[in-house]
């Protein structure tokens, strides 16, 4: 089910990035399906069970795994930090092409 | 080794960020970099043995060093010393050479690893760093081209990143290893990420834009080095498991035929070597086990080729025929195109002789009329006029960088010298003369114009969707 949810959510992001017009909306379509893959990390990491692995007084349970979980945070500054840097790009293009229409911007900038 | 390996690998980065704060020395620390990597890969040669540094635990995250790595990694060196000889006396800022430095060591990186994260996050940083080198004018159109590199670069390694996912569910390993076994999905994703990175097949159709409209410099990094980081993993993962090994073939093949039909048609000479760059990326896949070799000949030919064609003096060939070229750059061009076209003594011969060797009965045909297609096209650059006083102007960092290169391309000839018996010999230069052939019959005048729709962004995105398909086919077979 939880799968199920995740995987729409990557969808949604993937069709967003061919269907919007907008380089913007393009962008934050990007973002969506950046975290859906880090939901699908998360889910991943849970299959085992929930509990977070620290050394406590609690009983052992069933603990999630903390690999998966780990490398996502890698994943996350990087999609961070593309999302800034394609923004300040998206930024100086909007100078001279308010309206960000993808088709507009290839055609003029294409030889 | 292992302190030396980790040394080198932290070394780029340490400097990267060093030149940032000591800006009066960024040529020398970044010519530094590139020598200790040059150093670091002719001691792997001279080891001969495979050194493997493992995380503590199971999880897979591995570094790999050996020969084939050895090979890849002094193509990156040679190709970034030659890329800051080039620039030596231009007036680009410290924040190019951290950058191109920083590049360096995340391709290195990239040349290490042997697991899908280290590698996710090598290919991310190269990415980036690829970025803002293409965006360094900070005109319009490299801001475009940069913003859509990174967008495709990006979604395909979000792809990537699913599959890795797939791959440890099933094995509790991230190393490549850990795809024997990985459900069909897992294996298409991964591999449409790394095919994307790599410009290979019909989602490498975003590099000939990429790849030509860069600055010289860059564009001779790019093409050198950067497409290499996301072939080598493809190479790795073939040696290391049986079962892709033909899919990666198939690859090869395809990749070399269509690379090389764009090539021979095309009227721009730096839109010419991004083609064709597609069409030698299938020739490194072809063969996985000498795949090593073919990239140092290719990485070291194909800057040296960017490097001159941003000396000529219009980009243009039809124009090109019109005005000749100053004597000294066009024997530069010859021995360029000579080495890729396989003639003899140069390391294209060796190179090219040992990926024959190396194919499968099928794929035979296929690369031998890509071999004779790759001659038609250079047959472009060496057929052009050319006179002593002629017109052109050349940057001051122009010829120390050819002569590293070329030098490169002698020096490493010597590796397969076993290569020169007189059936070898007489093939390739039988393929030249049949493509030369060709050229003065029937390209020469072709006014054929392929057209440019699938390289738009949307349809590159859209081809994404259609090759993860075509591969999941495959891998389901």
């Amino acid at each position: 089910m939880l799968e199920a949810f995740v995987f729409a959510t990557i969808f949604c992001g993937f069709f967003g990035i061919i269907l919007k017009k907008n380089l913007v909306m393009k962008i934050i379509s990007m973002d969506v399906m950046s975290t859906g893959v880090i939901a699908y990390y998360v889910l991943v990491a849970s299959r085992d069970g929930l509990f977070t692995p620290i050394i406590s007084d609690a009983a052992n349970g069933a603990y999630a795994d903390p690999v998966p979980q780990a490398v996502i945070l890698t994943g996350i500054v990087i999609g961070f930090s593309i999302q800034c840097l394609m923004l300040v790009g998206v930024m100086k293009l909007a100078r001279d092409n308010p309206t960000l229409e993808t088709n507009e911007i290839e055609k003029s900038n294409t030889p | 080794m292992t302190t030396i390996t980790i040394a080198w690998i932290a070394l780029p980065f340490l400097l990267g960020f060093t030149i940032y704060l000591l800006p009066k020395v960024d040529r020398y620390l970044a010519l530094f970099t590139a020598f200790v990597s040059a150093g670091y890969a002719l001691q792997l040669f001279a080891e001969q043995s495979r050194l493997t540094l493992e995380l503590l635990d199971h999880f897979g995250v591995t570094l790999i060093v050996d020969q084939l790595s050895g090979y890849f990694i002094l193509t990156n060196a040679l190709v970034t010393a030659a890329v800051i000889l080039y620039c030596w006396h231009s007036d680009k800022t410290a924040f190019f050479y951290a950058q191109a430095i920083i590049l360096h060591g995340s391709i290195n990186a990239a040349f290490a690893c042997a697991d899908f994260i280290s590698l996710y996050v090598a290919l991310e940083v190269s990415g980036i760093a690829a970025f803002l080198l293409i965006a360094y004018p900070r005109t319009d159109r490299s801001i475009w081209v940069a913003l859509r590199y990174l967008f495709i670069s990006n979604t395909a390694m979000l792809f990537y990143l699913v599959g890795a996912a797939l791959a440890y569910q099933t094995n509790h390993s991230f190393s490549f290893a850990s795809l024997r076994g990985a459900p069909p999905e897992a294996l298409a994703l991964i591999f449409l990420g790394l095919l994307v990175k790599g410009g290979i097949f019909v989602s490498g159709l975003w590099l000939p834009l990429t790849h030509s409209e860069s600055e010289t410099p860059v564009s001779a990094m790019l093409s050198g080095v950067v497409v290499k980081a996301g072939v080598y993993p493809l190479v790795r993962c073939a040696l290391m498991v049986e079962e892709v090994d033909p899919l990666i073939r198939i690859f090869g093949v395809g990749t070399a035929l269509l690379g090389v039909g764009y090539a021979v048609f095309e009227k721009d000479t730096k839109r010419m070597l991004a083609f064709h760059t597609v069409s030698q990326l299938g020739f490194i896949l072809a063969a996985p086990v000498v795949g090593g070799f073919y990239a140092l000949t290719h990485g070291l030919v194909k800057s040296a080729l960017f490097l001159i064609a941003g000396a000529l003096p219009s980009r243009n060939f039809k124009e090109l025929q019109h005005k000749p070229i100053n004597t000294t750059v066009w024997i530069a061009l010859v021995i360029a195109s000579f080495s890729i076209s396989g003639f003899p003594l140069l390391s294209g011969f060796g190179a090219k002789v040992l990926t024959t060797k190396n194919l499968l009965p099928w794929q035979a045909i296929a690369m031998n009329v890509a071999a004779l297609g790759t001659a038609i096209s250079f047959a472009k650059f060496i057929f052009l006029p050319h006179k002593a006083a002629g017109e052109d102007v050349v940057k001051p960092g122009f010829w120390p960088a050819t002569i590293l290169l070329l030098g490169g391309l002698f020096a490493a000839n010597i590796v397969y010298y076993e290569a020169y018996s007189l059936a070898n010999i007489v093939k390739p230069l039988a393929t030249i003369g049949l493509g030369w052939l060709a050229y003065l019959l029937i390209f020469k005048r072709s006014l054929l114009k392929l057209p440019r729709v699938v390289e738009q962004f949307e349809h590159l995105i859209g081809g994404m969707s259609l090759m993860l398909l075509l591969l999941f086919w495959m891998v389901m077979a």
